[in-house]
């Protein structure tokens, strides 16, 4: 057989999984810079070397042609694909203008019980010390 | 004894591109593959402990990497697994190089294995068989009726994970039976029974190596390696053949054709 | 959850109410199963057979929308049979009388007319309960999807404390969360009415505390609006910008079509998130997010345990994970003290502010996390909650009064649905309808129908049926199953083509702002 010159590299990264709030613990496997599947942590106090269907598929979604790949701004009505500072500037003005014509409590943010607790925090922070309203929330209710 | 630090090195010295085995990643064991005879990860590999499903690891590795060879920590289930792979088609032994470990008693007990070394052993002491037989004996006594229902409520706990067939080294089909809606019912838990778990079993035999990993990753703690062992014991009554053991015998259940041919016509169907 | 995921093995009867754990949490819902082959005896009180039920001493199956009620008859049971821990409540608790007084009209005879539950089981049920001396109630959105939803958490810790079962190893009032940093996104503050670890926005001490260590002055003291205050607030044109981070309200959120609306009149709308979903339609700007794969960080999960996620791959295309999308916001506004260099260093900060995370470092948390509160490094986290006392001093018993859900079924919608999630898919199904395994179990739609009612109305299975509220109507495919009672219809909601949150009421408890997804009034046609 032949050699595809490939670079060998093969990981097992330790993660949480994303799904329920049960919080397994599940191994991403990763070949070539893509995750190619998943392994039970077995020494997790939660999961024990188990998981459910979802976890097993945890990584399925990663590489969805579904998955947004470039910031996008509305123009004629459209979503159309920029680039990162465009869509961020875009976005502060957004807030920003809002903020000032109609008052902070104008704007809301909507935080992420699929997000991380340092996109949480950061969120909420933007929020209040930057905008100055209080109204954040996520759908820890839904 | 040897370390497994120097076999590692000196496998790699030796041309093998990559050594799998199993390293202390922030005190949790993980498989690694370590491809640098200086690589500080050499640092942390760990003979034993943890237990993983090196063979499906390595039919992914040896698929991907077709011009590389590759060596392996394996214990006496995963030498079988990969022996029987190699019967199978799936895994190509010249580009394997396979470094023995024979496991503890207390692992041997823990698994109530029958064969809880490999044929070569570079690391580790060869410790007793230790077959525990216990459900099998507890199934075997009673009535049919009664193991049926046994069984039944056993698999009443199954929540259709799949993990048993994710983890399993010997289940690498592309089309799982387990996934024909027509032969068992898509979205519905338990999933149906017996099919199900009857599909399992009896794609298992013959090539189950009875390492357990199955039952491991079992959610509902259902004892699924003692179904197969016993699918194992009945072939090997029967038909005298042990999945895993000698190279160059073939499974008695290849008389129907080949894995592929079956594999096609399943699909045809 | 006061207590952990492992003791439920450790106790002698579990009652899972509101919570089809089989499915919302399966890992857990196999400890549980662990349980009763040790001898735990289970209890199951759910408005559909669910898989645990075949598994419990006692199942009991009431309307939804009857939880105070049956919840008090089973104080009621309790406390006229004298099973009552009288030490517990004599040291640790206070308000018993009133309990007492509260739960005395709500007899075995009582609940059954309002509930369905025939009497002598809700007796069982409670002798099982009391009598055990280690028992663990778990529940979920089954539960707090109510407009009284405050109220049955309430009933729950009355039930809890009458019988002393808190603080020790096998018992608690566990809530499962429903999500996988729902506890995460709470404890950081994604809450209108407090900043991280549950300090309040309008206490000044606290204000004055987040002030100081983020250098700015002047923050808001007012509570603000939650997610569903937000929607109503911009249909009605007063909020009028939005940005949402990983959210996809135009699935999860009750009653769609309002919804809808309030998206099109915000002046402003921007999404962060990971896939294409029906929330970008209504987007000024979309942001690529990087999945949980792509990034560090942490969540916490149900027992409170901190753990890690952590990068395995680069961001697919463009993506940005969102922790680097909300620091670039703030710095094109202007702000400063958004300079952060990755997730641990904004983990830092967190602990610096969070009595509760204060002991908790990247390096801590390895590959198993820890358990909040957990004050200092060289503390162990905590297992278990309310070991010595509460944090008010003594439990207060709360007495809680039944009242009917928001809109109960009449001749026009003659039919109560209730919603709720299924093992193979999670949320509004971003994700797991990306996931070929997933997809390939179940990928439709579908209402279940009690035989009775499906054959009053004509019904077969796998009829295509209309299921109408007076919000909207669905097309979908129709499951003849005893699973649910007479009168009871079950979907599930994370099919944005057939969304059952189009028929959902928005109708919210009052303390806890949590919309009534669990019961509104229907109808089925063919
Ligand atoms: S593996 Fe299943 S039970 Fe565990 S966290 Fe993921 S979804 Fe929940
Ligand atoms: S099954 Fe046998 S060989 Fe495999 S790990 Fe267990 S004891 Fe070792
Ligand atoms: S014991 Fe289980 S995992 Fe191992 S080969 Fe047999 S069936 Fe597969
Ligand atoms: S591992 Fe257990 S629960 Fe999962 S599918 Fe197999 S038998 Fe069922």
């Amino acid at each position: 057989m032949v050699d595809n010159g490939k670079e060998l590299s093969y990981r097992l990264v330790p993660s949480t999984c994303v799904y329920c709030g049960t919080g397994c613990g599940v191994l991403l496997e990763v070949m070539d810079g893509r995750v190619t599947g998943t392994l039970p942590q077995k020494d997790h106090p939660v999961s024990w070397g188990a998981l459910c269907v979802k976890g097993w598929a945890v990584h399925e979604f990663v590489h969805s042609e579904r998955r947004l790949t470039a910031p996008l701004v509305r123009s004629g009505g459209e979503l159309k694909e920029t680039d990162w500072d465009t869509a961020l500037a875009a976005v502060a003005e957004g807030l920003s203008r809002v903020a000032k014509e109609h008052g902070p409590d104008a704007v809301g943010f909507f935080a992420s019980a699929r997000c991380t607790n340092e996109e949480n925090y950061l969120l909420q922070k933007l929020a209040r010390a930057v905008v100055g309203t209080n109204n954040v929330d996520h759908c820890a209710r839904l | 004894m040897s370390d497994l630090k120097d076999l590692v090195r000196e496998k790699l010295k030796d041309g093998v591109d990559a050594f799998l085995c199993l390293k202390d990643e922030e005190g949790t064991l993980l498989p690694a593959l370590i491809t640098d005879a200086d690589s500080p990860e050499l640092e942390l590999v760990e003979a034993g402990g943890a237990r993983y499903p090196m063979g499906k690891i390595l039919i992914d590795l040896l698929r991907e990497y077709p011009g590389k060879r590759f060596a392996v920590l394996v214990r006496g289930c995963d030498e079988r697994a990969l022996v029987e792979l190699s019967k199978l088609e799936q895994v190509d032994l010249d580009r394997l190089v396979m470094v023995g470990l024979a496991c503890t008693a207390e692992e041997a007990r823990a698994c109530g294995c029958t064969r809880p070394y490999p044929s070569e052993i570079a690391l580790g002491e060869k410790a007793e068989a230790a077959p525990g037989r216990e459900t099998i004996e507890e199934v075997e006594a009673l009535s049919e009726a009664e193991r049926l229902r046994w069984w039944k409520e056993q698999f009443s706990r199954c929540i259709k994970c799949y993990g048993c067939r994710n983890v399993c080294p010997m289940c690498f089909c592309k089309d799982c039976a387990l996934e024909n809606p027509h032969l068992v019912e898509p979205g519905v838990i338990p999933p149906e029974f017996p099919s199900f778990h009857v599909i399992r079993a009896l794609d298992m035999t013959g090539r189950c190596v009875d390492c357990g990993l199955c039952e491991e990753a079992c959610p509902a703690d259902i004892p699924l390696r003692s179904l197969y062992r016993k699918m194992q014991e009945i072939m090997e009554e029967k038909l005298g053949y042990r999945a895993g053991e000698s190279p160059d015998e073939k499974s008695p259940l290849s008389f129907l054709g080949s894995e592929q041919d079956i594999e096609k016509l399943e699909r045809e169907q | 959850m006061t207590n952990s995921i492992g003791e439920l093995e450790d106790a002698e009867v579990i009652l899972v109410v509101g919570s089809n754990t089989t499915e919302q949490h399966p890992i857990i819902g196999e400890r549980i199963l662990a349980a009763v082959r040790k001898g735990a005896k289970l209890i199951v009180i759910d408005p559909r057979t669910i898989h645990l039920s075949s598994f419990a001493e006692v199942f009991l199956r009431p309307r939804p929308g009857s939880e105070v009620a049956y919840l008090n008859g089973l104080a009621n049971v309790i406390i006229s049979e004298g099973l009552e821990d009288r030490d517990f409540i004599a040291s640790r608790t206070e308000g018993f009388e009133e309990l007492k007084k509260a739960v005395a009209e709500y007899t075995p005879a009582k609940v059954e007319e309002i509930s369905g539950i025939p009497a002598q089981d809700l007796v069982a049920a409670a002798r099982l309960y009391a009598g055990a001396d280690r028992a663990s109630i778990v529940y979920c959105m089954g539960i707090t999807q109510h407009t009284t939803g405050t109220d049955n958490v309430l009933a729950l810790a009355n039930l809890a404390m009458l019988t002393g079962n808190v603080g020790r190893p096998g018992t608690g009032v566990n809530p499962l969360r429903g999500q996988n940093n729902v506890q995460g996104a709470c404890d950081m503050g994604g809450l209108p009415n407090v900043f991280t670890g549950y300090q309040r926005v309008d206490s000044e001490e606290a204000a004055a505390k987040f002030e100081a260590a983020w250098g700015v002055e002047g923050l808001s003291r007012k509570v603000g609006l939650t997610i569903t205050e937000m929607t109503e607030k911009a249909a009605e044109g007063e909020l009028r910008a939005l940005f949402i981070m990983g959210e996809n309200p135009m699935v999860s959120d009750p009653d769609i079509n309002h919804v809808r609306q309030a998206l099109e009149k915000l002046d402003f709308l921007a999404v962060a998130d990971i896939m294409d979903n029906e929330t970008l339609r209504y987007a000024h700007v979309a942001l690529p997010a990087a999945s949980f794969a792509e990034k560090d960080g942490t969540i916490t999960n149900t027992e409170r345990r901190v753990q890690r996620v952590r990068k395995a791959i680069e961001p697919v295309g463009e993506a940005k994970p969102d922790w680097e999308i909300v620091c670039a916001v703030a710095r094109k506004m202007g702000a400063s003290g958004f300079n952060f260099l990755s997730p641990e260093e904004v983990f830092e900060e967190i602990r610096k502010v969070t009595p509760s995370y204060a002991g908790i470092t990247y390096a801590r948390l390895g590959t198993r996390g820890l358990q909040w509160p957990c004050p200092a490094e060289d503390h162990p986290g905590t297992p278990i909650l309310h070991a010595e006392s509460f944090p008010i001093g003594k439990g207060r018993f709360t007495p809680c009064e039944f009242r009917e859900p928001a809109e109960l079924p009449d001749e026009e919608y003659p039919l109560t649905l209730t919603t709720g999630r299924l093992l193979f898919h999670y949320h509004t199904g971003t994700m797991t309808r990306r996931s070929p395994s997933l997809v390939r179990e179940i990928d439709r739609a579908f209402v279940e129908v009690n035989p009775a009612d499906a054959a009053e109305l004509g019904i077969r299975d796998g009829d295509r049926v209309k299921v109408s509220s007076r919000r909207g109507v669905v097309e979908v495919d129709a499951k003849v199953t005893d699973k649910v009672g007479k009168g009871v219809i079950f979907m599930p909601f994370h099919f944005a083509e057939a969304a059952a949150n189009l028929l959902t009421n928005s109708a919210f408890d009052p303390v806890s702002k949590i919309p009534e997804l669990k019961v509104c009034a229907a109808r089925i046609e063919k």
